[in-house]
């Protein structure tokens, strides 16, 4: 149970920096912002852009720096990318409906994910893109006979791009004359050993960044004006006007806020599965909004909450399902995921830790 | 099968061939856009599982013509396969609608879009030799013998097509005025208000969802029998946003502009996949922005949600009141 219930906490991570983009804009103006998965999709194309262009190695860094470097600068653009495009689609699609009911709204956040999907399919192809790994290059001189770690041998100048490597080593096989051989041929410059980070450690890393990232945002909508002002807002927005608090601003604000966490949930899910295509926010997103909805829509630890515990949930359900004989049962870990969905909406539709709302006549 | 005799004995042209598949497809995304408009604009609820419907119902014809195949005669076959399918896809309908139905607004939505997603992925992971996978399952041709040339049979579905439309346009024109009806537009419009004036609003909200799943399923069933073919991958989320497309742009609770819009678009989306070129390849670009472009400027639909001939008298009315 226990890989499982780690690479669930990975995922879950994961859905929960998508799910807060859901969640803090839910609040706001109870809108169930459709196209924040391709708000996702657009920053992790960003990231893929910024790691497949940027080459820290000419600088002759110490090693592990120019992978932590690169990364950082990736998930600094995903995030500005992001919340770019949150704010430019609330001011351009859904300022002008926002008075005009809940699904003239729904129906333009549809329209608008579809946009940014096709959109992005007609400007850089449908095709999945390898997403470059968080890999650590090592240059070596003589190789030893036997792969201690799995091998990836790539010429130098395909250690910077995207490129499938020329050759793999898994662990424990020799390394044998085919592949000194190829190495030779392929090697313009020198070898070089690319070891890939297990799928576990990058999922650490995810886990890592949510907590960085949870205080910050309770800092940022528990303590600065801003926060409370979105608090205010998210109460009563007529109110909040009258007040004087500038409603237009708060939501962007919000927007933005939401994109740029989306953001770094988008190279994070890429990251770990190592690649990205313009339909690749459609599920995460849908998922994430379940994790939304579980934690209780419009509460920001719930959407943490959610998150996690849908990411082991579609983790170690069908692995417990396999284990009691059932041998497909990961193929319907996504009917699990919507199923669990429709209960949580029936039986406690404000979640776990949202709070209930009673009609008024 | 000497079915529908001399009708097959016609020989469709070219341009005669594209008109009869825009005229089909027009008739499968008009019973969409009716079931959607029964839910969605007179019943007031908001649905988004029009695609899981629709999938129930074109497996369930499908799965009914391939076990009965030979068995019965031709027509009685295909009329019983529709049949069955608006009942599993109605059955489908009462499964999610009846414990979701109680839910608020786009909490309903969401539910119904989780269970269109349950059962594309659900149809997906069945056995290749059941159901054909994701790889999609053949519909054998239930009303005419397989060795008639293709464009036979389209002929005959442009007629079939057409009435069954007509059918239930005018059953639902009626439906909505009955009693009952009007008891269905009172609940869409305020559920509290309706109740109460003595209006149970579980009954005429139910009635109204399993009616739109039984068309949605209809509309499926036509469709794989046309197609002779039935894959998961049709009946995606873009299946329904289609669908709404259609049903806003002739505006939301209008039957007749339904049935307009759906020839307008399927027939315009038609033009746009035959002449190619870039505006083809942008097709979707285009689709997502009317979208867009509708809700903020014309959220009620271009016929501001009256029926065509309203509309046009309306228009004749402003055209007379103008002095020369």
């Amino acid at each position: 149970v226990i890989p499982y219930l780690v690479n669930g906490l990975g995922l879950g991570a994961v859905y929960a920096f998508i799910a807060l983009g859901y969640t803090m804009v839910y609040g706001i103006i109870q809108l169930i912002n459709f196209a924040h998965g391709e708000f996702v999709m657009v920053g992790a194309f960003a990231g893929w852009f910024v790691l497949a262009t940027l080459d820290l190695d000419a600088l002759a860094l110490p090693q592990p720096l120019p992978i932590l470097v690169s990364f950082f600068v990736a998930l600094l653009a995903a995030s500005l990318a992001a919340g770019t495009l949150a704010v430019v689609v609330e001011r351009l699609a859904y300022r002008p409906v926002r008075k005009a009911g809940r699904i003239a709204a729904l129906l333009t956040a549809v329209g608008v994910s579809l946009l940014l999907q096709n959109l992005a399919i007609r400007l850089g192809g449908a095709a999945p893109r390898a997403y470059p790994e968080p890999r650590v290059f090592h240059e070596v001189d003589a190789l030893p006979a036997v792969a201690p770690a799995n091998l990836y041998v790539v010429a130098r100048d395909d250690a910077t791009d995207d490129a499938e490597p020329a050759l793999v080593v898994r662990e424990g096989q020799p390394i044998d004359q085919a592949a000194r051989e190829r190495m030779r041929t392929t090697g313009e410059g020198r070898p070089y050993h690319v070891q890939s980070l297990p799928r576990e450690a990058k999922q650490g890393f995810v886990l890592l960044a949510l907590a960085v990232w949870a205080p910050v945002l309770w800092f940022l909508v528990k303590r600065t004006r801003m926060g409370k002002a979105m608090r205010a807002v998210s109460q009563d927005m007529s109110a909040a006007a009258l007040m004087g608090i500038p409603i237009d601003r708060v939501v962007a604000a919000t927007f933005f806020l939401g994109g740029v966490v989306g953001g770094v949930g988008g190279v994070a899910y890429c990251a770990t599965y190592g690649s990205v295509d313009p339909l690749m926010g459609f599920l995460p997103g849908l998922k994430a909004f379940v994790a939304a909805v579980l934690g209780g829509i419009g509460s920001i630890p719930g959407a943490i909450l959610g998150g996690l515990l849908l990411g082991v949930i579609e983790s170690v359900v069908p692995y417990l399902l396999r284990e009691a004989g059932w041998h497909d049962a990961f193929a319907w870990k996504d009917v699990v995921a919507f199923a669990l969905l429709i209960v949580v909406l029936l039986v406690r539709p404000w979640g776990l830790l949202g709070r209930p709302i009673r009609e008024k006549v | 099968m000497a079915t529908a005799g001399p009708l097959l004995a016609i020989a469709l042209s070219g341009e005669q061939l594209w008109w009869a598949n825009v005229l089909v497809l027009t008739s499968v995304y008009a019973l969409f856009a009716l079931s959607l408009n029964l839910t969605n604009g007179h019943g007031g609820m908001f649905s988004l599982g029009l695609h899981g419907f629709a999938a129930i119902g074109g497996y369930a014809a499908a799965w009914l013509t391939v076990a009965t195949l030979g068995s019965l005669p031709g027509p009685l076959l295909f009329l019983l396969s529709l049949g069955f399918a608006m009942v599993v896809a109605a059955v489908g309908g009462a499964v999610i609608g009846i414990p979701c139905l109680r839910l608020r607004g786009d909490y309903l939505a969401i539910a119904t879009l989780g269970f269109g997603e349950i059962v594309r992925k659900a149809i997906e992971n069945t056995p290749v030799h059941a159901l054909g996978g994701s790889l999609g399952y053949h519909v054998p041709r239930a009303m005419i013998d397989p060795s008639d040339s293709r464009s036979d049979f389209r002929l005959l579905f442009v007629g079939i097509g057409a009435a069954l439309v007509l059918l239930v346009a005018t059953v639902l024109r009626n439906a909505v005025r009955s009693s009952r009806g009007r008891a269905m537009l009172a609940v869409a419009q305020d559920e509290t208000a309706a109740s109460l004036l003595g209006v149970d609003p579980a009954r005429p909200k139910i009635t109204a969802f399993l009616i739109g799943a039984a068309l949605a399923g209809l509309g499926g069933a036509l469709a794989a029998h046309f197609e002779g073919r039935v894959a998961p991958a049709d009946f995606s989320l873009m299946l329904t946003v289609k669908v709404f497309l259609i049903v806003v742009f002739g505006g939301l609770g209008s039957i007749s502009g339904c049935v307009l819009a759906a020839f307008v678009l399927v027939a315009a989306e038609q033009l746009l996949t035959r002449t190619g070129g870039a505006v083809a390849e942008w097709k979707e670009v285009l689709y997502a922005l009317l979208l867009i472009l509708l809700m903020i400027f014309r959220p009620r639909g271009i016929l501001g949600g009256r029926e065509v001939h309203e509309a046009v008298r309306d228009a004749w009315r402003g055209l007379r009141r103008r002095p020369a």
